[in-house]
């Protein structure tokens, strides 16, 4: 009798059956547990922080009186700091971003095209804290002297240019930290875009430059229009990536929790005043701010990462 | 392998010897072409006629879309592929360094295997070549996609959407748009690059009704792998067979009475 006249459920299983139950329960655990972290980390910022936010309420969101002395915390400059740095080094990066990509992709001859890619991601592997030294000791004091000084002694008592310069001509303020955030996501983004556009089909391409077009009307009205979501969805991770950065941004930004004046004031952001203030942090009040602090900064990443994933799984659906 | 014997050629010649020159709109004139060190083609010289449709048949990586993209230097996107010989279009050789390829290919259009709609409406993938060269007013743009989309045979379906996207349309009627959108820049030459290979038959018996239409106005040059196709749309056909043109002649005489025992094993059903 051969084993096609056998019923079909009296035929042979595979060999690995009794093995998939197992395994598909080991998938399942290893998933469980990374949501068990997230939960539990989300859980307990919120516990920690609570005492914090329950005190000071809406205040703690709106007021920029950060004082351990008094036990009083409003955390309005670390949170509008992360903000502003943030998309500030978003603004200054996206450019260069895409005219990396565009170039790796439509223009660069092959002999470049795997230094310009090693470079890319050499960028990206150096650790933050090499940038944040980079800044301090170069950076700040190149930009003090040739910036702001000059930027400073050419403002008119009352103009514009004053108001946007005032500060410690030191090079330790928001625009420099916005400066090397931009430095710090640049690899990642100008990757990111460069992978979307390596998406747009080949025949879609061509097209585009069978009509006649020049490669800045195939990039502007195909290639970009194409990858548009994904592209904003990309951008969402880099500006993702900029709010959480905590070490370059400490050594840089000159730590101040008053809201900043002008692109050369000192600021800070969650993630600097974290790190700075965790040690001395006595008081339990003190503690439960800080935790409150971080709690906002998993709220606000949660956010952009959640629109970046929208984004990127709608184009799917196109 | 040593595909041309001397009578392919003499038969090859004595055909292209009776053509007169003026009526030939572009001709390759022993045009090599090398995908790095790969040689696809081998010192093809083929003319194509004015006005009229010029297939070219042969067995798949015989070269004859290799051939097709040369005739707009769409190759050039990519570094490492190279054209040699010359290639004469209004008895100007395109592959002269000077030549604008941007300008070239408005005036040499191309329409690909797979449709390709752009991600725009319906309107704006016809007017997007115009817009790029023209400066029409409103209601010219309006007349030209009209007049576009009526030659390719696809107003009637679309005219109450031209808004909606044209990624909406079915297979067959992007492909069509994408014909409007290659004949709204007017050009002298049209490439389909196997144009109906993915479209149902419904759908390819319009493309072909558009493609007769055409000729009309355009020098078309159809590389088809469907030899019925061949025989209903074009007035000459060009037989390639591993790089090389092996046979040239009328459509009707090349199918009904081919020279060459390569292209008759070929139509035939022998190989390939």
């Amino acid at each position: 009798m051969s084993v096609t006249d056998l019923a079909i459920t009296d035929r042979p299983r595979p060999k690995g059956a009794a093995f998939d139950p197992v395994f598909k329960w080991v998938c399942a655990a290893a998933a469980t547990t990374l949501l068990a972290a997230l939960t539990g980390i989300v859980v307990l910022l919120a516990i920690g922080g609570w005492p914090a936010l329950s005190k000071f309420g809406l205040s703690f969101f709106t007021s920029t009186d950060w004082n351990p002395v008094t036990d009083v915390f409003g955390g309005e400059g670390p949170i509008v700091g992360t903000l502003v740095t943030s998309f500030m080094a978003l603004l200054f990066s996206l450019p260069i971003a895409f005219g990396v990509a565009v170039f790796l992709v439509e223009f660069c001859p092959r002999i470049l095209r795997r230094p310009i890619g090693v470079a890319v991601e050499l960028l990206a592997g150096v650790p933050s804290i090499v940038y944040g030294m980079w800044g301090l000791f170069v950076f700040a004091p190149f930009f003090a002297t040739y910036v702001e000084v000059p930027a400073m002694s050419a403002a008119q008592p009352g103009s514009l240019l004053e108001m946007l310069t005032q500060g410690v001509p030191n090079g330790a303020n928001i625009l420099t930290a916005s400066i090397v955030l931009a430095i710090m996501i640049l690899p990642y983004m100008a990757a990111v875009l460069r992978e979307l556009f390596l998406t747009v089909p080949v025949q879609l391409r061509e097209s585009g430059y069978g009509m006649g077009s020049t490669t800045l009307e195939v990039v502007t009205s195909i290639t970009l229009p194409y990858v548009r979501r994904s592209a904003v969805g990309a951008v969402m991770l880099g500006l993702g990536r900029a709010l959480g950065e905590t070490m370059a941004v400490t050594f840089i930004i000159g730590n101040s929790h008053t809201l900043p004046k002008s692109f050369f004031d000192s600021g800070s952001t969650i993630a600097s005043t974290i790190a700075n203030e965790f040690n001395e942090a006595t008081t339990p009040m003190y503690t439960s701010a800080l935790i409150a602090l971080g709690f906002v900064l998993f709220l606000i990443s949660f956010v952009v990462l959640a629109i970046a994933r929208a984004l990127l799984g709608s184009e799917k659906a196109v | 392998m040593n595909a041309v014997n001397t009578d392919d050629a003499e038969v090859y010649e004595q055909y292209t010897a009776q053509i007169a020159p003026d009526t030939i709109k572009l001709q390759t004139r022993n045009l090599d072409f090398f995908y790095g060190k790969n040689q696809a083609l081998h010192s093809v010289t083929l003319p194509v006629i004015n006005k009229g449709v010029t297939a070219l048949i042969g067995p798949s990586g015989c070269g004859k879309s290799t051939l097709l993209r040369a005739m707009n230097r769409i190759y050039g996107l990519y570094p490492g592929q190279r054209a040699a010989g010359e290639i004469m279009l209004d008895g100007q050789n395109i592959l002269d360094k000077k030549v604008d390829v941007a300008t070239l290919r408005s005036r040499v259009g191309m329409v690909f295997q797979k449709p390709t709609p752009f991600p725009m409406s319906i309107h704006d993938n016809v007017a997007f070549g115009v817009r790029l060269y023209e400066g029409l007013n409103r209601a010219e743009m309006e007349q030209r996609v009209e007049e576009s989309l009526r030659k390719a045979a696809l107003w009637d379906e679309v005219k109450d959407k031209l808004r909606h996207s044209g990624l909406s349309l079915s297979g067959g009627q992007q492909q069509r748009l994408c014909v409007a959108r290659g004949i709204a820049v007017r050009p002298e030459v049209l490439l389909l690059d196997e144009p109906a290979s993915a479209l149902d038959p419904v759908s390819t018996a319009k493309l072909e009704e558009t493609i007769v239409e055409l000729k009309k106005d355009y020098t078309i040059v159809i590389v088809t792998h469907n030899l019925q196709q061949a025989t209903r749309v074009s007035d000459n056909t060009g037989f390639m067979f591993l790089g090389r043109l092996i046979e040239f002649a009328p459509t009707a005489e090349l199918f009904s009475a081919p020279k060459a025992k390569r292209t008759a094993d070929y139509i035939g059903g022998r190989f390939g």
